[in-house]
């Protein structure tokens, strides 16, 4: 689903991204964890091609992110509260969001109703701007609509953060399910070892822009990963 | 001392700023012109004394002189509205902090002595108070009317960021001192009151009795506290967020749009966007002035063989509301840029629904200036090409730079304390733009054909609208090229 092949991006000098070589399949959960400035956050942006790349290249479907917007089509991606339009309502967002993603009524209505559970009637008919919502609430927002348009790739950057323990939870369970249900491919960073290892089949140690641990989860996995990080 | 850590800090922030950043070549242009209108402005100080000389020959120039200042104060006091961005600074960062908050906004009420406009005019008034004043008076008195001249100066100064600031929180403040001035005008014009006659007299009375230095140093004063006071009372960072929570507005509903698919949604997202942010929607308030520019130079007779001139004020009322927005177009995304970037397919449909969103404020520009045709039908004309040049032309040359910003434009922040990236600067690298339909015409003047120069003006802008699909996609092409950079500056 997603090739990675020499991809390196530096910053006056500082390379902060250098993955050789990477391939994502179809339906695999890759999570990405790694200390602050371990380059999680460039490489996502560089699959978003939301920056440019030194060298190497994103293929997703094979095709260069670089050279066409396709892989828009079929990929749905939170990264930080950047991605919010936050003078709009929620209800508006979406109803934006839906319009570039060509959803109808009907899709935006069951939409709604999958997520109300999420939503935790926190979200919704608040009569709020986004910008007037609380943190966690934004994060809510944003990974929605990232679902939104039932994407083939799931790009979330630290989706957990700001979120209360519930909605952690239920996010977890969201994405489980949705692993379950369909083929998605997902690439989700994070710095809780335990929620990644309940999340994803496929996990990744990101240091100084390198990729030197891909462990595939097991029952050891979360150890594994404590170890690695202990001081 | 408190305020050295402000000034350092404020300093840095400048010297820091993508401003500067901008490449050496546009530095160097601006650089030019600066240099030039100093000089300019130099050499009109030196000599004002033979130009009065020779536009009243029967008059004391000093007389002259002091008449002009009242005027001179006022048109001042608009250039500042417009071109001086409100002295800022980021109070969150020191309100926790065990800092005296008198200190702070003692600090940011003080801080516009440093605009170097407040300065500028001494390059005219101190030649002409010693070339002229000095040997015709005393040293002495010089001295005190150049003082009295720069405390006035400062008071305007402290005078117009209080009005701005106030714009901010309460639109209607400037639609009542556009009333007054107009009026003024208006009455002067029918010889009820003479502002000139009374700027005169408070000037020589000035000249004779030293003491009154008194009035305009409390004039900086009063002035100054009026900063002072409303600052202190929007101290609290709740305070200012409080007005921001507003009603929702239906603003999503506007049938028509939905009916223009893609491009209509993004239109009725940028609609939303300016009404919903203080900084984006006092620009809006703002639009009576750039539309009744025409009342201060239209009634007066001599203008009109000034085609020149008119071209200028045509284009500035056709095309300051566009202005402000294609130049900003991106910078006021920048907030959700990378959103843009991550979701939208159909760039070209983005590109061309700013475009159309520009040419729609100038149009409406347009339509309301047509009530000018009062004053002769050569302004409608003037009008109706400058506006073609706008849409074809001038829409083009703004959208085109609007792809070099770079500097993140953090609209949702309380725009009391947060006027950034709208100063001096940017309407002096808008200039030339401006400025080329004047030269365009020149010639045709000098060649005694002015009637051609504006036809000429009028079918660039038709020739750009013609062919607006190909200038389009070179704005595609260019935009695709600086999405990068763009979204980059705009992350910082």
């Amino acid at each position: 689903m997603i090739e990675v092949k020499d991809l390196t991006k530096d910053y006056s000098g500082t390379i902060v991204l250098n993955i050789q070589e990477l391939s994502i399949k179809e339906g695999e959960s890759f999570g990405l964890v790694g200390n602050n400035g371990a380059g999680k956050t460039t490489f996502f942006r560089l699959i978003l091609d939301l920056i440019r790349a030194n060298s190497g290249f994103v293929k997703s479907k094979n095709v260069d992110v670089k050279q066409s917007n396709d892989w828009k089509y079929y990929t749905g991606s939170y990264l930080d509260q950047r991605f919010l339009i936050d003078f709009l309502t929620p209800e508006e967002y979406f109803d934006f969001l839906g319009g570039v993603h060509g959803l109808s009524k009907g899709d935006l209505d069951k939409f709604y109703s999958e997520f109300e559970e999420f939503f935790n009637d926190e979200i919704l008919g608040k009569k709020k701007y986004v910008r007037d919502l609380s943190q966690g609430n934004k994060q809510k927002v944003g990974i929605a609509a990232a679902l939104m348009a039932k994407p083939e790739i799931l790009v979330l950057d630290e989706p957990f953060n700001g979120l209360d323990p519930s909605t952690q939870i239920r996010l977890i369970n969201l994405l489980n399910e949705l692993k379950k249900e369909t083929r998605i491919t997902m690439l989700i960073s994070s710095h809780d070892l335990k929620h990644i290892t309940e999340v994803c089949n496929r996990i990744a140690i990101l240091e100084e822009g390198k990729i030197i641990h891909d462990l595939k989860t097991s029952v050891d996995t979360l150890k594994e990963l404590e170890s690695y990080f202990a001081v | 001392m408190i305020y050295k850590w402000f000034l350092l800090h404020q300093w840095k922030e400048m010297k820091r700023s993508s401003i500067w950043q901008k490449n050496l070549a546009i530095n160097i242009v601006l650089g030019f012109f600066i240099l030039l209108m100093l000089m300019y402005l130099l050499m009109f100080g030196l000599f004002i004394d033979k130009i009065l000389y020779k536009l009243f020959p029967d008059n004391d120039p000093v007389v002259v002189f002091n008449g002009i200042i009242l005027y001179y104060l006022g048109f001042e006091f608009f250039l500042r509205f417009f071109m001086q961005s409100l002295p800022t600074l980021n109070i969150e960062t020191y309100l926790h902090l065990p800092v005296k908050k008198s200190s702070i906004v003692h600090f940011v009420s003080g801080k516009s002595i440093f605009v170097i406009g407040n300065y500028l005019s001494w390059l005219v008034v101190a030649p002409f108070a010693f070339k002229v004043i000095l040997p015709a008076y005393s040293p002495a008195v010089a001295w005190l009317w150049l003082l009295s001249f720069a405390l006035l100066v400062f008071s305007n100064n402290f005078l117009a960021t209080y009005v701005k600031r106030q714009l901010v929180n309460n639109p209607k403040v400037v639609g009542i001192f556009g009333v007054i001035l107009i009026s003024l005008i208006i009455l002067d014009y029918f010889n009820v009151i003479s502002v000139s006659a009374f700027s005169s007299l408070i000037f020589s009375e000035l000249m004779q009795n030293p003491i009154l230095i008194i009035i305009p140093i409390l004039l900086v004063i009063f002035t100054y506290s009026l900063n002072y006071f409303l600052l202190k009372t929007k101290l609290y960072p709740e305070e200012i967020n409080k007005e921001k929570k507003s009603k929702i507005d239906s603003l999503a509903n506007i049938k028509y749009l939905k009916t223009l698919g893609f491009t209509g949604q993004l239109i009725s997202l940028d609609l939303r966007l300016i009404w919903r942010h203080k900084r984006t929607k006092s620009l809006v308030y703002m639009a009576p002035i750039f539309l009744g520019y025409g009342f201060l130079f239209y009634p007066n007779p001599g203008y009109e063989d000034n085609f020149g001139f008119m071209i200028f004020i045509g284009i500035f009322m056709t095309g300051g509301m566009m202005m402000n927005y294609l130049n900003y177009c991106f910078g006021y995304e920048s907030n959700y840029f990378d959103n843009i970037l991550a979701n939208y397919k159909d760039f070209e449909k983005y590109i061309r629904s700013k475009y159309l969103f520009g040419i729609t404020i100038a149009t409406v520009c347009y339509v309301l200036t047509i009530p000018y045709v009062f004053f002769g039908t050569e302004i409608l004309l003037i009008n109706t090409m400058t506006y073609l040049y706008n849409l074809g032309f001038l829409s083009f040359v703004l959208f085109y730079v609007a792809t070099y910003s770079k500097k993140r434009m953090d609209l949702s922040k309380g725009a009391t304390f947060n006027y950034q990236g709208m100063g001096a600067s940017h309407w002096l690298s808008m200039m030339p733009a401006f400025l080329l339909p004047i030269f365009i015409y020149l010639p045709f003047r000098w060649m005694g054909i002015p009637m051609a120069g504006l036809l000429f003006i009028g079918a660039l802008g038709l020739t750009g609208l013609l062919f607006h699909k190909s200038l389009l996609n070179i704005i595609l092409k260019q935009f695709y090229k600086r999405k990068y950079y763009m979204a980059e500056g705009f992350r910082e």
